[in-house]
């Protein structure tokens, strides 16, 4: 402490050899120290008196080193708003942490969020929750990131400008740091928009609730049915497995079959519809133009080729075919 | 400043320092720089080398040639009131345009619009002469009058607007509010249905989702609950494909028109209501129950054709198709000790099709149906119960059990062509070893095996002997074993490391029913690395191989020429990817970054046969199979390049580089000998249609992949930033 107020000393000195401004500001006394104001937050000054402008990461470095004062970026930084918190409501009293005057780091916070924190993550969440245990996060102490340890910090960037998990184009990146089947199964052919950044994973999955799958709506078709509602029905003819679950032939991260099919016609029809004639043929590829039903269940659209309506169709056609779904 | 103390904030000694280094420390940033909301808009171009089929299917620059690239992110927030006011737009120079606009005043009232189109373009080359395409009459030739063959381009633009709003009304009580209206216009590759001719199904329908909710958030008790309304609205019910030239028709097999019915307009209404409430600070109570009702009442468009395609007899003209959804779920967490968790959960979903049965194919004579609609309900009944004890040294074990119980409606008329099943039962065991909150190491080691098992199969209808041999894969007896490894090690603050290792192993039961599935497998490596040299570099790299196996059995009976053959397939699917990040920032204004990417998966279709009786292994008649199916390899590689210049305390320059290169010999519209697929032209019989000579259509449609894509793009933006 002491050789820093010393080198501060000098620096007075130095400063009274400058210019000649310098000379004359520095020939006006010295006014008593003020005690530090509140930087953001509505009582913050204990913790920017130390965690100023200078000891914050500059915005010309890269995402490494996380931003303090970039808190005021945000929604919690909107002091006008009475429910926002100031630091220690997150971070704890501290006061150990704040009453260190040594040279070293200090005692860590009531509360710490930082990576390799001491600090359970049900406590860490409890900052959080008690605020927002609300909307879609009752069901939070349920779901199965809860129980798995994930704290809301695992996650969110509190203190950053642009939280990644909440941005369309960048959500994957802290989603795919466990998910890493889904890293690969979303870069397959056959994918829905989220590389492309038009759909997100929490497009479809409210990752604080508590639904099977942790799914936005309450089961797999009521989440499909909120992009898709053209398969929603119901039909005249409806097909049972899809109007029971839309993964028990499709795979929504992304596979290699069009159409996010788990295995190409006529395997994946097969794998409940065993017949006498066209429908247990053989894999295979015709050799030349055909319409014969016994060549086509493996190129182009398989057996949807004629089955075109194979989610379920409405026709009224006196066929029998129509409730094969081909009408 | 970690050990500064704030007796050296702004103080005389400071000030002196900023005489001296003035100029350098003008430089720095100020609080506002700092805190103070920012913006940013940016404007550029730029082009791709080639055309995109395969990689610009959402993207909006599949064809080659230049875009405009431009993004705004403008945020004012008014702090005296703590006023938002937000926009954002993202690829407005692109087909794939998002933009939003907020007004917020937090903790009291807000709304936001927002628009965004999302293009679907079909990444194949459809050369076809049928006409009409895009509306609900389409035709194709014949022998009797052709089409010149020509590209189309298929596929889907979606355009939603959504609105929101918010207000708070009391502490603690928001009323939350959002509309959704998304317009999807374009056209589907699709089927004839009556036969294995090309058609183009047109779309053009609007969604509609109407979401309003009141929500308090007490200290202890948390309330949902509102009112979700969805509304699909297609503007396209029939679609009607023609023979060219021909008329009438007696035989719905196939005339000089069929019919394929398209997906009706259908509403559902939801009210809903979740709850939490903390008993004590470590026990939580939560609940959930959602009532919806969805309809499908319109007037059936089919109902009104007339000839073959006329309805039977006792058809009614409207569905009057109704589905509710009841679901009530009780959730429990609580810690009895503190080391001790426990969650418990019950849920009961039940799906009620209540839509009155009528027969919609029959004897017109008699007047007997034979086929009737089929509505479908399910009962789910589920359970969860999980305790997680805390032991020494930062680990933890997790025990639970899961229960899920479906009761299934059985088919009462009409023809099962499937085995049934009215139950189906599923329990599943876990167990884990955990280990959080150490200095370096932690991570979890898992292991889950379950139980599937159900009633006895209802025997589908129907003279064929193999129909009731199979296990349908849903429903199947099937017993999963599942090991999960995750290690998370961080050696030094600067370097990272994740190891994952998923193994599962699923187990299919025959039961005396020789066909189905009857094993399969799933395995995922991965590992990820990164490394920050310093505040200024950052590597980070990953690995993943996944691998997926099934094995299933089948009947092939003997037709055109092949033999009756029991199927063993083996599929395969395999996945390597590859990623690499290097990002740095080389002078105080210049950042740059380049990541490579690199995907490969591999999927094998192996069926083995096993002939008995007369015939051969693939069918003999013309045209004649090409078999086994070889294997299909896809390598997607990009490589990227970025690098951003600061112009000045304000304004970047950003340089963007990619090369993309693609590859499939995927063979789904190829022949056996790798020529593209034409759909059929040939002899077609039209029982009854008037059309003087007519003996056949003449369709001939290809469907081509482009197999390889390689294409560069380059772009520069110059980016404005203010507050």
């Amino acid at each position: 402490m002491k050789c820093l107020r010393q080198f501060f000393m000098l620096s007075v000195l130095l400063g009274l050899l400058g210019a000649g401004s310098g000379l004359a500001l520095a020939a006006t006394p010295a006014k008593p120290a003020e005690s530090p104001k509140d930087l953001i937050l509505k009582g913050d000054a204990k913790c920017t008196g130390c965690h100023d402008e200078a000891d914050d990461a500059k915005p010309t470095m890269l995402d490494l080193h996380p931003s303090v004062l970039s808190i005021g970026k945000t929604k919690h930084g909107t002091k006008a708003d009475g429910r926002t918190p100031t630091c220690t409501d997150c971070h704890g009293e501290s006061e150990k942490h704040l009453a260190y005057r040594g040279n070293d780091s200090p005692p860590l916070t009531d509360r710490d969020f930082r990576k390799k924190t001491k600090t359970s993550a049900a406590e860490r969440n409890g900052a959080c929750l008690d605020c927002h245990q609300g909307g879609n996060r009752i069901g939070w102490q349920s779901s199965a990131h809860s129980t798995q340890d994930l704290a809301c910090t695992s996650c969110h960037q509190v203190h950053a400008r642009n939280d990644k998990v909440m941005g369309k184009a960048t959500q994957t990146e802290t989603c795919f740091t466990c998910h890493k089947e889904q890293r690969v199964q979303i870069n397959k052919p056959s994918h829905h928009p989220v590389i492309e950044g038009k759909m997100t994973c929490s497009s479809c999955h409210n990752v604080h609730g508590d639904n099977p799958k942790q799914l936005v709506k309450n089961s797999t078709n009521e989440t499909c049915y909120t992009c898709h509602m053209e398969k929603r029905g119901p039909f005249v003819h409806n097909h049972q497995p899809v109007s029971e679950d839309c993964s028990i032939c499709h795979q929504p991260h992304g596979t290699n079959v069009d159409n996010l099919l788990k295995a190409r016609s006529p395997l994946l029809c097969q794998e409940c519809h065993s017949h006498d004639s066209h429908p247990g043929q053989a894999a295979t590829l015709p050799n030349g133009t055909t319409n014969g039903t016994g060549f086509l269940g493996t190129v182009g659209r398989g057996c949807m080729s004629c089955h075109t309506n194979i989610h379920g169709g409405n026709s009224t056609v006196n066929s029998a075919t129509a409730g094969r779904f081909r009408r | 400043m970690k050990t500064m103390l704030k007796t050296f904030r702004p103080t005389a000694m400071s000030v002196a320092l900023m005489l001296v280094f003035g100029p350098a420390l003008a430089e720095e940033p100020n609080v506002d720089e700092l805190a103070k909301p920012d913006s940013s808009i940016s404007v550029g171009i730029g082009n791709w080398s080639a055309d995109r089929p395969h990689e610009g299917v959402y993207d909006g620059m599949r064809d080659k040639g230049a875009y405009g690239l431009l993004d705004a992110d403008i945020i004012k927030r008014d702090d005296t009131t703590g006023t938002w006011l937000k926009l954002k737009a993202t690829n407005l120079g692109l087909d794939a345009r998002e933009i939003k606009g907020e007004y917020l005043r937090q903790g009291d009232i807000g709304g936001s619009v927002e628009y965004n189109k999302t293009p679907r373009d079909n990444p194949y080359t459809v050369n076809t002469g049928l006409q009409g395409i895009g509306t609900t009459n389409v035709t194709v030739g014949t022998n009797l009058g052709s089409f010149a063959k020509r590209d189309v381009d298929l596929g889907t633009t979606r355009e939603l607007l959504r609105l929101g709003g918010y207000k708070n009304l009391l502490p603690g009580l928001d009323f939350k509010i959002d509309f959704k209206n998304e317009d999807k216009k374009g056209t589907r590759l699709a089927g004839w249905g009556s036969a294995a001719l090309f058609s183009v199904e047109p779309i053009d329908s609007t969604t509609r989702q109407l979401e309003a909710m009141l929500q308090y958030t007490g200290k202890q008790l948390q309330l949902s609950g509102g009112y979700y309304g969805s509304w699909y609205d297609n503007h396209n019910s029939l679609l009607l494909q023609q023979l060219n030239g021909v008329t009438g028709g007696t035989s719905a097999s196939f005339s000089a028109t069929t019919p394929m019915s398209l997906p009706l307009s259908n509403q559902a209404h939801q009210i809903f209501l979740d709850g939490g409430y903390a008993f004590t600070p470590t026990t939580r109570g939560t609940f959930k129950v959602a009532y919806s009702m969805a309809t499908q009442d319109e007037h059936l468009p089919s109902y009104d054709l007339t000839g073959a395609n006329a309805p039977f007899v006792g058809t009614p003209s409207h569905l009057d198709g109704r589905v509710d959804t009841t679901l009530v779920q009780l959730g429990l967490s609580s810690r009895p000790m503190p080391k001790l968790l426990i969650t418990a959960n019950l849920r009961y979903y039940d799906l009620n099709d209540k839509t009155p049965l009528a027969g919609f194919v029959g004897n017109n004579t008699t007047g007997v149906a034979s086929v009737y609609n089929t509505p479908q309900s399910y009962t789910t009944t589920s359970g969860k119960l999980e305790a997680t004890y805390r032991l020494p040294e930062n680990f933890s074990l997790t025990g639970g059990v899961d229960y899920s119980g479906q009761d299934r409606s059985q088919p009462s008329v009409g023809t099962v062509y499937v085995p049934f099943r009215t139950e189906v039962n599923e329990t599943t065991y876990r167990l884990q070893v955990r280990r959080s909150l150490a200095d370096s190491l932690n991570g979890t080691l898992g292991y889950l095996h379950s139980d599937r098992n159900g009633s006895s199969y209802l025997a589908a209808n129907g003279s064929s002997p193999y129909s009731n041999q199979i296990n349908p894969v849903h429903i199947a007896d099937r017993s999963r074993d599942k090991w999960r490894a995750a290690f998370d090690w961080e050696p030094l603050d600067k370097l990272s490391l994740q190891l994952r290792i998923d193994h599962s192993q699923d187990t299919y039961p025959e039961d005396g029913r020789p066909y189905g599935m009857r094993d399969g497998s799933a395995q995922l490596y991965a590992v990820d690395g990164s490394y920050a040299f310093s505040d200024n570099w950052l590597l980070s790299a990953w690995y993943s191989l996944e691998r997926t196996k099934a094995r299933a059995v089948g009947f092939r009976q003997a037709k055109d020429g092949s033999a009756d053959a029991v199927k063993d397939s083996h599929l395969k699917d395999v996945g390597d990817s590859f990623g690499l990040n290097l990002r740095g920032k080389l002078t105080a204004r210049l950042d740059a970054g380049i990541g490579l990417d690199w995907f490969r998966s591999t999927s094998s279709t192996a069926q083995d046969l096993t002939l008995s009786g007369a015939g051969a292994t693939y069918p003999t008649a013309a045209p004649g199979t090409s078999g086994p199916l070889p294997d299909i390899k896809n390598n997607l590689l990009r490589l990227k390049l970025d690098a951003k210049y600061a112009i000045d305390k304000s304004s970047d320059l950003r340089f963007d580089l990619i090369h993309e290169r693609w590859h499939t010999d995927d063979w789904s519209w190829n022949y056996g000998g790798g020529s593209p697929f034409a759909y059929y032209t040939g002899t077609q019989t039209c029982t009854g249609c008037v059309g003087a000579g007519y003996t056949g259509v003449v369709d001939g449609t290809t469907v081509t992949s482009n197999k390889t894509q390689s294409a560069s793009f380059i772009g520069i933006r110059y980016i404005y930033r203010f507050q």
